[in-house]
């Protein structure tokens, strides 16, 4: 299992008057390769599942492994370490840097990882390639359209060949026929053997064939389809 | 080790992305940034400059003058006492001078007018080197040597006599004989030198006075022995020693050195407020760029090590265009912004012809009262919101 | 070209040009040498001892020959000495008459 999730538990604001728990005692695995679309209202916990998963922070109680280490025993900055290593995020309005060009915005991850100029160009421009916005490369992203932005922030997310994506409600914001290319996009990723976790509302997400499994979050407890 | 640097080029590759992005905001500072360090630099160098530059000259000043009090001000001393001083054992040499001002009411020029026997002094061998061009009067000759700026300031141009008033606004005449070096101006330019008769003439002296006593002394340790027993002898004057002279100098352009940096250090703290607002107001966008930075999988560290490349490279090419605007200004401008401080509203303005002292004391000072400043106000509240958690940017 | 190479020849430029000032001013040392013997002469020989430096203020110009009352010897033309002399105003009364002219 890429992802593990054993009775895991996260309360916020722990012994104090406003402690909220967001999960009780989930258990979830998800294979490699999988792809799974969490679906909940707004305050079920959804959101905090998916930080756990992107290890973010760590659950207050129980196992989390995500790709092959157990969150609660890293620290701060490994968790980092791990998270740059192992997940590619997709945020609900792609959390674009507006002025920076297309290929700067899909090279950010790999500033820190001390890749070359050159090496950093060429990877970027693979995944520009392939997803169809190479000749956007030197625009600044503020002037791309609203399908543009959001290939960028898959190239981006891919960037560092992460084996695990996570979209945080990525068709919010899109009409249907965006939302769709999206899906497809997705799924030949899922081909290409990336394990990915979508949270969503949107039907066209859920309905999707190629999504494996639907996991509904209420109340902090999780039901999977 | 090569990971290590290549992340570091690729952070500050960012970071001069970022002041880019910022343009408007970074170059305000940098500007403002650099003026401040010019200024402070600049004052610096030159007050440096001046300081060793009297503290090196003036220590060939005469070892002990003399000088007459009446009624608590300087007058006329009575040259007999010369015959008394040679009484004193260790004494080599007592010179005669008188010492006057001269208002040119047409020009406002004050000169110097400066009597004595030129063949008593010492070094007298060399005195010729102080000219530029002509010679020093004869013994009883009325000639006179004039200054570079007495010269300008007169419009002597190619004339060789000169008139002065007399207190009774009689004219006494002179002819110029020679001119002071240029490069000694800071020193000779706004001179007239001439003999002791003729300087008692101009000024209406009586026969037997002078200004003041230059005494010379055989061995420097016992000037402070000599200087005491003069004023046991005469209780009636003033006794200076060549120290006492050093001293009064260094405290005079202290003062004004502190009275420019007081001038200085509000700008400097004008400064200082206005870069920590401008530096550490952290906006919500850069919040939010700071967030999205590190759930990319940008550590605190990296975060921090953005923010204080940002700093750096602000604040270290603003300091050092403020530093090379500084040598500028003194050696090529000879410190025009400072004249009018250093100078008064002199109409006699020598050049200030100087070698730039420079001290590693002073480049860090300036250096650690700017740059380092700043750099805490750029670093700390990244800090302080690089430990926001990652998760603002989910859920934007 | 990466933004930090930039930045490496605008910091190599200035570098230069300091170390062309430098060098400018080491070798300007010698010619300075000169004058300061110039300097050391005249002040010897005239017996000098200060600088000619705000000369429109005795108490500037020539601190070892002056004395404290010196500042109110001058003429009343020259104009006053800055900064020395802007700690003070006239005299009230002298700025009334001033008005009522």
């Amino acid at each position: 299992m890429l992802i593990e999730l054993r009775a895991v538990t996260k309360i916020y604001n722990r012994d104090r008057p406003n402690e909220v728990v967001a999960l009780k005692e989930v258990d979830l695995a998800i294979e490699e390769g999988a792809m799974f679309c969490l679906r909940g209202p707004s305050g079920s916990g959804k959101s905090t599942l998916l930080a756990i998963i992107g290890c973010i922070f760590p659950p207050t109680k129980g196992r989390a492994m995500i790709a092959g280490k157990q969150l609660a025993r890293l620290p701060d900055r490994f968790l980092t370490l791990h998270r740059r290593r192992a997940i590619g995020f997709i945020f609900q309005q792609f959390n674009i840097l507006p002025k920076l060009s297309v290929i700067e915005n899909a090279a950010l991850p790999l500033l820190p990882l001390g890749v070359s100029p050159r090496s950093r160009r060429e990877k970027a421009d693979r995944l520009l390639e392939q997803l169809g916005i190479i000749h956007r490369r030197d625009f600044p992203a503020e002037q791309i359209s609203g399908g543009e932005l959001q290939r960028l922030a898959i190239a981006r997310a891919l960037i560092n060949d992460q084996p695990i994506i996570l979209a945080d409600e990525p068709t919010a914001h899109l009409d249907s026929r965006l939302s769709l290319d999206f899906m497809e996009i997705m799924s030949g990723l899922k081909e290409a053997g990336k394990t990915i976790v979508i949270t969503s509302h949107d039907p066209l997400v859920a309905d999707h064939p190629a999504i494996d499994r639907i996991v509904e979050v209420y109340d902090g407890e999780i039901h999977v389809f | 080790m090569k990971v290590l640097l290549e992340k570091h080029l690729n952070i500050l590759d960012f970071a001069l992305s970022t002041i880019w992005r910022r343009k408007q905001k970074n170059i305000s500072i940098f500007v403002v940034f650099s003026a401040v360090i010019f200024l402070l630099a600049s004052f610096q160098m030159l007050t440096r400059s001046l300081t060793s530059l009297a503290q090196d000259t003036l220590k060939e000043t005469p070892e002990i003058l003399v000088q007459k009090l009446s009624a608590g001000r300087q007058t006329g001393l009575p040259v007999v006492y010369s015959d008394g001083l040679t009484g004193i054992f260790g004494i080599k040499k007592v010179v005669p001078r008188i010492w006057g001002y001269y208002f040119s009411e047409v020009t406002g020029a004050n000169l110097t007018v400066m009597g004595l026997d030129f063949s008593e002094m010492p070094m007298a061998d060399q005195i010729d080197l102080t000219l530029e061009e002509g010679r020093y009067p004869e013994k009883g000759e009325a000639g006179v040597v004039v200054g570079r700026q007495v010269e300008e300031v007169l419009q002597l141009g190619g004339r060789t006599t000169i008139s002065l008033f007399r207190p009774d606004l009689s004219l006494k005449g002179f002819t110029v004989t020679g001119r002071f070096a240029d490069e000694a101006s800071l020193l000779t330019g706004d001179l007239l030198v001439t003999g002791l008769k003729e300087a008692r003439d101009l000024f209406a002296l009586p026969r037997d006075q002078v200004t003041d006593l230059c005494v010379y002394v055989a061995n420097p340790r016992e000037i402070s022995t000599i200087a005491a027993k003069i004023s046991d002898i005469f209780p009636d004057t003033r006794v200076l020693t060549r120290s006492q002279i050093l001293k009064t100098y260094q405290v005079v352009f202290n003062w004004r050195s502190g009275f420019g940096s007081i001038c200085l250090l509000t700008a400097l703290a004008a400064f200082i407020i206005m870069a920590w607002d401008k530096a550490s107001g952290m906006s919500a966008e850069e919040r939010k760029e700071m967030g999205i930075l590190k759930v990319l999988g940008w550590e605190t560290s990296d975060l921090m090590a953005l923010r204080f490349w940002e700093g750096v490279v602000v604040s270290v090419l603003a300091f050092i265009t403020g530093c090379t605007l500084a040598f500028i200004h003194i050696v090529f401008f000879q410190a025009a912004l400072f004249r009018p401080v250093l100078l008064g509203w002199s109409v006699i303005q020598p050049p200030l012809q100087l070698l730039p002292e420079f001290s590693l004391a002073d480049l860090l000072l300036i250096f650690s009262v700017t740059v380092l400043p700043y750099l805490a106000a750029t670093v700390i509240p990244a800090w302080r919101c690089a430990s926001v958690p990652s998760d603002t940017a989910l859920q934007g | 070209m990466r933004p930090a190479a930039v930045l490496g020849i605008i910091l190599l430029i200035l570098f230069g040009l300091n170390t062309g000032f430098w060098w400018y001013t080491f070798r300007q040392a010698d010619r300075y040498e000169n004058q300061l013997e110039a300097y050391r002469i005249s002040v010897a020989s005239l017996g000098l001892t200060d600088l000619c430096i705000a000369t429109e203020a005795r108490y500037t110009r020539h601190p070892a020959v002056s004395d404290y009352l010196s500042p109110f010897m001058d003429h009343p033309g020259a104009v006053e000495h800055f900064p020395t002399g802007t700690f003070w105003q006239a005299p009230p009364y002298l700025q009334r008459t001033g008005e009522q002219q």
